[in-house]
């Protein structure tokens, strides 16, 4: 059988908002999300402003990755970036800081994830230097 | 009808193909010659002109200029909608608004798309930095993500969608411009024997992307009686929002953004869900028409799937669905694609629906919906109540 290509295309920080943070987070194993001081809550992706009081006043922080399974599939279609992934188990996590962020569940077969679900976090390589925020369930 | 209602005077709408090999710019001239042969108008008294973003063509940032070229018009208002398969149905909304503030008498809102034949979009930002990366390419994904939220909350009983795909099929089987190869009939067991795309999403959940065209004549009520015009529907309410619960980050992305439209929109027009002749909600996957028609208040919240199989939703039935086969079935025309559900409203109302045509003509209901969002539902709702 042929070697799958690797051809997930690897994001660029910094494209669209400051999301460089983000990125040099994944590359030590954190994640990091963006925060609103005013409000003490999270958003997940980054905003170019605070969507909950319309300031600029943002910080980075640290969060555990530890959160519920709110939503689940099984990507079964081929695309851009997907060879060798299929069938995928995506999944929308309630990260424990309030903020939902998709991802995929790296150590269950897909069709045994659920709803409701504890996760942690867990890390999917695109490619050799680079690892995407992807989550385990965590056995009961 | 006071002398200066707003009207929906014509319409025309193109056969939907699939890889065409034409452009949103052919499509739309189709449509707006047949427009004009429709209502038996001149070009020269179209002062405005509302037409849709196409996915074939918004790498050019000019199109709405470039269409006013194409055509030869030269209108004193021009809008170009970005609200995807919204734009049809807002495109009418912004058009009666500019008439009322005197920008305009006699606009035409026109959507034409081609993706099947060229792509020019790119879905940047948030998309491709923190989506793509977890294999949510498309909506697909995204219905997958809000089909599970849905059964987990309320249940979903397959055959319902099963039904509501098969029910649009026997309209689009009677509609001379629904895409050729959808036109077979569909059984139960084909929906469920279907490959799953995003589980619990099979393929007959879903809209194929094509190509395709539709225009409207948006005038006052005198002015198309002075064109000797005979036909014409009152767009009586409209409501769109953009982003609902945007703020919230943890929003339940069962509760959509028609929760907040039906209570307008029924209101603004004095009817209620009993009331409505015939219903013509965007569809671009099954669930989309299921969460609908809980929103708008047909049954409960989170009891679609009984509903639908107590029903009957057919031309003939107590709430006639989609008649002509809805984009499901006929085809989704790109971002033309709220215009399909939209023409196929006012052809019920017009009484030229031949064998699928409803009998209460007093008045429908049309909605479109614009945009995936990330790990929501979509992003804009848009509700239109036309009345004869």
């Amino acid at each position: 059988m042929a070697e799958q290509k690797n051809q997930r295309p690897v994001p660029k920080a910094n494209r669209f908002v400051d999301t460089e943070t983000f990125w040099q987070g994944t590359k030590a194993g954190e994640l990091w999300l963006q925060y609103c001081p005013d409000t003490k809550q999270f958003q997940h992706y980054p905003r170019p402003l605070s969507i909950y009081t319309g300031k600029r006043n943002l910080e980075w922080r640290q969060v555990a990755g530890t959160g519920v399974i709110y939503a689940c599939t099984i990507v079964r279609v081929p695309g851009p970036g997907m060879e060798g992934r299929l069938p995928l188990s995506v999944v929308s996590v309630e990260l424990d800081e309030g903020v939902r962020i998709l991802g995929n569940v790296m150590n269950m077969e897909p069709d045994k994830v659920a709803i409701g679900q504890r996760v942690e976090l867990a890390w999917d390589a695109i490619d050799a230097e680079t690892a995407y925020p992807a989550f385990n369930v965590v056995e009961a | 009808m006071s002398k200066d209602s707003i009207v929906i005077a014509g319409y025309a709408e193109t056969a939907v193909e699939f890889k065409s090999g034409r452009s949103a710019y052919d499509f739309a001239g189709e449509a707006f010659a047949d427009l004009l042969a429709a209502t038996g108008i001149e070009k020269a008294v179209v002062d405005g002109l509302s037409v849709n973003v196409p996915l074939s063509e918004c790498a050019n940032a000019f199109y709405a200029v470039y269409m006013c070229e194409a055509l030869g018009l030269s209108p004193s208002w021009l809008n170009y909608g970005g609200i995807g398969g919204c734009s049809a149905t807002g495109g009418v909304a912004r058009a009666a608004a500019a008439i009322r503030d005197g920008q305009a008498e006699v606009a035409v809102v026109l959507s034409a798309d081609a993706p099947s034949t060229n792509w020019s979009a790119n879905y940047g930002a948030w998309r491709g930095e923190f989506q793509d990366p977890v294999g949510v390419l498309g909506p697909p994904a995204a219905f997958g993500l809000l089909m599970s939220r849905y059964e987990h909350q309320y249940g979903l009983n397959y055959e319902a969608l099963a039904k509501i795909a098969i029910t649009q099929r026997e309209g689009a089987l009677l509609n001379d411009n629904a895409f050729a190869k959808l036109k077979k009939p569909l059984r139960v067991e084909d929906y469920m024997n279907s490959r799953m795309i995003a589980d619990p999403l099979r393929l007959l959940d879903c809209v194929m992307f094509c190509d395709g065209g539709n225009a409207f004549l948006v005038t006052t009520e005198a002015k198309a009686k002075e064109f000797g015009i005979g036909k014409m529907v009152r767009p009586t309410a409209y409501a769109e929002v953009t982003n609902f619960k945007g703020a919230d980050p943890v929003a339940d992305i069962t509760e959509t953004g028609f929760s907040e439209l039906a209570p307008k929109v029924f209101a603004k027009s004095g009817l209620g869900p009993d009331d409505i002749g015939s219903f013509h909600p965007y569809d671009d996957f099954t669930i989309a028409v299921m969460m609908q028609l809980e929103d708008f208040g047909f049954c409960e919240k989170g009891r679609g799937s009984d509903y639908v199989m107590a029903t009957d939703l057919s031309c003939t039935g107590e709430l006639p669905l989609n008649t002509g086969g809805g984009q499901l079935s006929a085809g989704q025309p790109g971002l033309a694609s709220g215009g399909l559900n939209l023409a196929e409203a006012v052809r019920q109302l017009f009484g030229e629906a031949g064998g699928r045509q409803v009998a209460n003509r007093q008045n429908a209901l049309v909605t479109g919906i614009g945009v995936i969002p990330y790990a929501r539902n979509w992003g804009t709702s848009a509700a239109m109540i036309l009345e004869a």
